[in-house]
């Protein structure tokens, strides 16, 4: 059906068939980290997800189980590919890795979280990246048995009722269940950048007295502004007092005010403006769209400081990448949940 | 004040913004490592903002010339390319500094340079020296610093030096430098560098030990024969190098510092903390256990020196190394050297650390194994050719990075013969992205005031204390061990074959 699905095969014999993927060529590596797993409910995600599997798996050695759900299909069927990714790796030898494929067709209850789970390899983590909008599969059993949870949050039609279903299951899991959303991977570099300019004795300075912020960016990146926000809050120790369509107000420890003007334009970068000042001094990171490096600068009374830094990538799959890179529990996402939740309008008490 | 921003974003110490000035900034050492580590970090976004780069040197050049010069090595060189945009940018940090380094005039003018950068900055006045010269200038660019106050920390702020290698080329000169140091930087603001530190697998070192509950019950004498480093490499005195290399010898060069901090890695007791003086207090003990060679009987028995002679690398016909560019024809410094170690210890008595490093060998490996004890020969004893060998555990350090087990396995069959299998882990295939390189990893610790992957003053006396005799024995005694020969593109002298045959033991083939 899809040449870079590889082989379909039978579903109960894809151990014997990626056997003999490895038989067949024996000067490849098979190199798995994790098992990865991307599901989508999107018709055609298969192969766009194999693709990305492909890029992926050029840093990320891992087994990767692809699955794609049409629920709305008249009777339940299910299809498997199997197939290998290779890549010269370090320009010395090929490392391979496994790739398995399913499209579910009908009935969905069980039936995907079974098809995972029989596939697994054994002992390694599983990282599990759900594509679209969280539906009634992702239930307790399905994420008891993930180590990190990957979703992007600017894809949801409903972030407040979607935050609220991962608040919970991080909580079912025993706040085992790392979250990660590439809508909080986006700002990385962005926060990076603001740390760095905070470093600054001056801008520390500010930061006492900071009474108005700005933040812009895409309108279908929202979700990315008010988490920079809401990290912003956490750190600086700011409480949040209210909010309407384009502003923001937080009360600092000492009663200050500061104001948050939030600014959408679709000609802009996902993430395009950070800025913080006390009318005084000014500690701004910036992103022209599409541009790959971000501009940092402190302005302050006869003192000023310009640099460039890497700007996040846009892609889904490049943010997948980094993000599974630097690793970790995410501690700091779940920190700034509390403030985030505020800002939303949903109940931000969290067990763990 | 504290920067709440920095707080659980990256899991290490923070880089304080700084200027960094080097010594020696038209040398080799800063075009092909330095210069390219701070870019690489400036596009990894970690170098922090307001990093200042001022290169000192005696040689007549612009700030334009020296960034044209420094950018077209970084081209080649930089482990993530080039951009021309970022470099730029970078480049505008980048400022040159042209002195003599004796002349204390220089310094001045670097101190009134330094001020006013900091004053553009509004900074901490934090001040980074980066001694990369030849060694004969370490103690006068030291003493010029002193003598222009740009030792002394500005008010809330850090004045540090990273010194490169060689640390002294005997105990004597190693004090001497540690106390010109010293008398000019604190200990605690002092970094000597060992680039073998700042790698990856040197750094997994103590992660394999300490982090996985498998192997560190079995990290000691009872159950660990005995344990091997080597660093091979198969160039010789290419380039010129033979200048220098006479001069040292492969256990000045190599063993004193790279291979001995392997070892103490390996050998060390778990750390208190990972505390820069947690771990370097458990190193330093190492160092001071091991026992000395200190009289030329107990080199002869316990060292291997030697020379290569005519042979062939990759095919192609080498000289020997008295043949070579630049070194004398009657050369008695060693370009192989095997040293047994012992440590006395608890944890490691009776237990021998051969530590072998030769140029011209047939390949270039750095790594470490540790040989398990064979087991109980009771129960396989009646089966053909027994168990075939004991388990091994190597660390390979570079290239190939990774770690492998040895262990025996049963063939396939009705009857129980055996063959030794190997399980490999290896950095490239399951890690596809490449490593930092040391000196990026390294630079950012010195901004950071983490000391952890410098070797201390006492780590380095020590390893020079062991290092003399044995020098001592070879260069000045009446009864000098001999010099040994082997072919080029062999694996080292018999005399080193023999060191360890004599004990039952022989050489992990690579």
């Amino acid at each position: 059906m899809s040449a870079n699905l590889g082989q379909p095969v039978e579903v109960g014999s894809i151990g014997k068939e990626l056997k003999k993927i490895w038989e067949a060529d024996e000067a490849a590596t098979n190199a798995s980290l994790m098992n990865f797993a991307i599901y989508s409910e999107q018709a055609g995600a298969l192969e766009e997800n194999s693709e990305a599997i492909f890029a992926l798996t050029r840093e990320h050695a891992c087994r990767a189980i692809l699955v794609e759900m049409q629920r709305d299909a008249p009777k339940s069927q299910i299809e498997a590919w199997v197939t290998a990714h290779c890549h010269l790796a370090h320009g010395r030898k090929t490392v391979c890795c496994e790739q398995l494929s399913f499209r579910l067709k009908g009935k969905a209850i069980g039936r995907m979280r079974n098809t995972l789970f029989s596939n697994l390899n054994s002992d390694l983590p599983l990282v599990f990246w759900w594509q679209g909008e969280l539906s009634d599969l992702f239930e307790e059993r399905l994420y008891r048995l993930t180590s990190r949870f990957i979703v992007d949050s600017a894809e949801w039609s409903d972030v407040p009722a979607g935050f609220a279903r991962l608040r919970d299951a991080v909580e079912d899991s025993r706040c085992q269940m790392a979250v990660q959303d590439l809508a909080w991977t986006r700002t990385y570099h962005f926060r990076l950048g603001i740390a760095g300019l905070f470093d600054d004795p001056l801008a520390q300075e500010m930061l006492e007295k900071v009474n108005s912020v700005k933040i812009a960016g895409q309108p279908g990146h929202w979700t990315s502004a008010w988490l920079t926000l809401a990290w912003l809050a956490t750190q600086a120790g700011w409480a949040f007092v209210s909010r309407d369509e384009t502003r923001f107000v937080f009360a600092a420890k000492d009663g200050r005010e500061i104001v948050v003007e939030w600014e959408t334009e679709e000609s802009y970068a996902p993430l395009s403006l950070v800025s913080l000042t006390d009318g005084k001094t000014t500690v701004e990171v910036s992103r022209k769209a599409a541009d790959s490096h971000l501009s940092l600068e402190l302005h302050a009374p006869h003192h000023s400081l310009s640099q460039v830094a890497p700007a996040d990538p846009d892609g889904k799959v490049e943010l997948v990448a980094e993000q599974l890179s630097r690793g970790g529990k995410n501690s700091l996402f779940r920190k700034i949940w509390p403030a985030f939740f505020d800002v939303l309008g949903i109940d931000g008490e969290q067990d763990c | 004040m504290s920067n709440p921003f920095r707080d659980d974003l990256v899991a290490r110490l923070r880089a304080d913004a700084c200027t960094v000035v080097i010594f020696g900034a038209t040398g080799d050492l800063n075009h092909r490592k330095l210069i390219p580590a701070l870019y690489n970090l400036a596009v990894d976004g970690e170098l922090p903002p307001g990093v200042r780069i001022v290169g000192f040197a005696r040689r007549d050049w612009s700030n334009e010339f020296f960034r044209e010069s420094l950018e077209k090595i970084n081209k080649e060189v930089s482990r993530s390319g080039h951009d021309p945009e970022v470099w730029a940018k970078f480049a505008e940090s980048i400022e040159y500094h042209c002195s003599e380094f004796t002349d204390q005039e220089g310094y001045k003018g670097l101190a009134e340079r330094l001020d006013a950068i900091d004053s553009e900055r509004g900074g901490k006045g934090n001040r980074l020296f980066y001694v990369a010269s030849a060694p004969e200038f370490f103690d006068d660019i030291l003493e010029s610093l002193k003598g222009a106050g740009l030792n002394e920390a500005k008010e809330g702020g850090w004045s540090r030096v990273i010194v490169e290698k060689p640390f002294g080329t005997d105990l004597a000169t190693a004090q001497h430098l540690n106390e010109v140091v010293n008398a000019t930087f604190q200990e605690k603001d002092t970094y000597r560098i060992d680039h073998y530190l700042g790698k990856e697998t040197a750094q997994n070192i103590m992660v394999l030990r300490f982090a996985n509950a498998i192997f560190e019950p079995l990290w000691n004498s009872s159950y660990v024969d005995h344990v091997q480093i080597t660093c091979a490499e198969h160039f010789g005195m290419e380039g010129g190098r033979g200048g220098y290399y006479d001069k040292s010898g492969a256990l000045r060069d190599m063993v004193q510092n790279h291979l001995l901090q392997l070892l103490s890695l390996v050998a060390m007791e778990p750390p208190t903390d990972l505390s820069a003086d947690g771990v370097r207090d458990e190193k330093v003990k190492v160092f001071r256990s091991m026992r000395q060679w200190d009289t030329p009987e107990k080199v002869a028995e316990n060292v291997v020196r030697g020379q290569y002679v005519k042979g062939y690398i990759n095919g192609e016909e080498v000289p020997g190394y008295r043949e070579e560019d630049r070194v004398n024809p009657e050369s008695e410094t060693e370009a192989y050297v095997a040293v047994k170690v012992m440590l006395d210890t608890w944890r490691w008595s009776g237990v021998p650390f051969y530590v072998r490093m030769g140029k011209r060998l047939p390949k270039k490996a750095t790594e470490i194994s540790i040989h398990f004890k064979d087991v109980p020969g009771v129960l396989f004893n009646a089966v053909p050719g027994g168990v075939p060998g004991a388990n091994v555990l190597v660390i390979r350090i570079q290239p190939d990075e990774g770690i492998s087990l040895r262990m025996n396995s049963k063939l396939p069959g009705a009857a129980v013969r055996m063959e030794p299998v190997k399980m490999d882990f290896h950095y490239s295939s399951s890690f596809g992205k490449s490593s930092p390189e040391a000196y990026e990893r390294l630079l950012l610790d010195a901004m950071a005031g983490d000391a952890t992957l410098f070797a201390r003053r006492d780590e380095v006396e020590e390893a020079w204390r062991f290092v003399d005799h044995i020098e001592r024995a070879w260069h000045e005694s009446d009864n000098k061990p001999p010099m040994t020969e082997f072919t080029a593109g062999s694996w080292g002298p018999k005399e080193a074959d023999e060191m360890l045959g004599r004990e039952g033991r022989e050489w992990r083939r690579l």
